[in-house]
């Protein structure tokens, strides 16, 4: 049965296309991340992120440290 | 572990349909559709990517089950006419049997997903089309002609019917009801117009 524990969700400030370009190159390049996208066009600017390593509070400190509110999206 | 609960996953693509056609692409968020499912957005963020994602992939699944309708009991090695009366037969119950999808389709033809949806439709569907017509002109039956003309003489006058029975007028606004009788006599007048 398909796993989806590794998929992360989080509830973000990242509201334009230009936030969104200054993490690409973060995220791009974070070995833990497998894949990530945001939904700018969704109330909560959803972050989805799949790692097998990483935990929510770890992607979190990650966004507040570029300057973007990041919380658990439950 | 997390899992894909389907039964929530059928009640997703429901509503979506649902509400999707009755408010358009662009009144439709995965908010609402949170809020029409009694589930949180985070359980829909966990089957879909993103709001894109969610609309294509349903489309895709619809797509895939209404080709396989349109295909049941077809023979592309049948006589043109018997093969043709299957193709309207399964295309007619389709959308009488889901309105909703078949509704859902109409707007999907007039947005931005259409292009990446029929890249992925016409690939299994291009094909059986095309044989069928090669196999019929190959046996003499129909003149070659452009897929798009054989199309818009064999289907479009069922598609036109369908909306006359659907929007309950016809032209001028003159009441209107399909019946089995109507159906019929317009496929003998395409098959006379097609046929050699």
């Amino acid at each position: 049965m398909e796993n989806l524990d590794h998929i992360l969700l989080f509830k973000t400030d990242i509201k334009s296309e230009a936030c969104r370009a200054k993490l690409e190159h973060i995220l791009n390049n974070h070995e833990g991340i497998s894949k990530w996208n945001v939904a700018l066009d969704d109330s909560d600017c959803v972050l989805r992120v799949i790692s097998y390593t990483l935990n929510h509070q770890q992607i979190i400190d990650l966004i507040n440290h570029h300057g973007h509110a990041c919380c658990e999206l439950t | 572990m997390r899992v894909r609960d389907e039964d929530k996953v059928k009640l997703v693509k429901q509503k979506a349909l649902e509400s999707i056609v009755k408010e358009g692409f662009e009144g439709f968020s995965m908010n609402k559709l949170a809020k029409a499912c009694g589930i949180s957005v985070a359980t829909l963020y966990i089957y879909y990517k993103d709001k894109d994602d969610l609309i294509i992939s349903i489309a895709k699944e619809e797509g895939d089950r209404m080709a396989n309708t349109l295909i049941q009991n077809f023979d592309p090695s049948c006589s043109f006419e018997e093969g043709m009366r299957i193709q309207w037969k399964n295309r007619y119950t389709y959308i009488v049997e889901n309105p909703l999808a078949n509704s859902f389709f109409e707007q999907l033809r007039t947005s931005t997903y259409q292009s990446r949806f029929l890249e992925d439709f016409m690939k299994k569907f291009k094909t059986v089309i095309s044989e069928v017509m090669h196999g019929v002109v190959a046996r003499g039956e129909m003149k070659p002609m452009p897929l798009e003309v054989f199309w818009s003489v064999a289907y479009a006058p069922l598609y036109s019917l369908v909306r006359f029975d659907r929007e309950g007028q016809s032209i001028g606004g003159k009441p209107f009801k399909i019946t089995d009788q109507m159906l019929w006599q317009t496929f003998d007048l395409v098959i006379k117009g097609l046929k050699n």
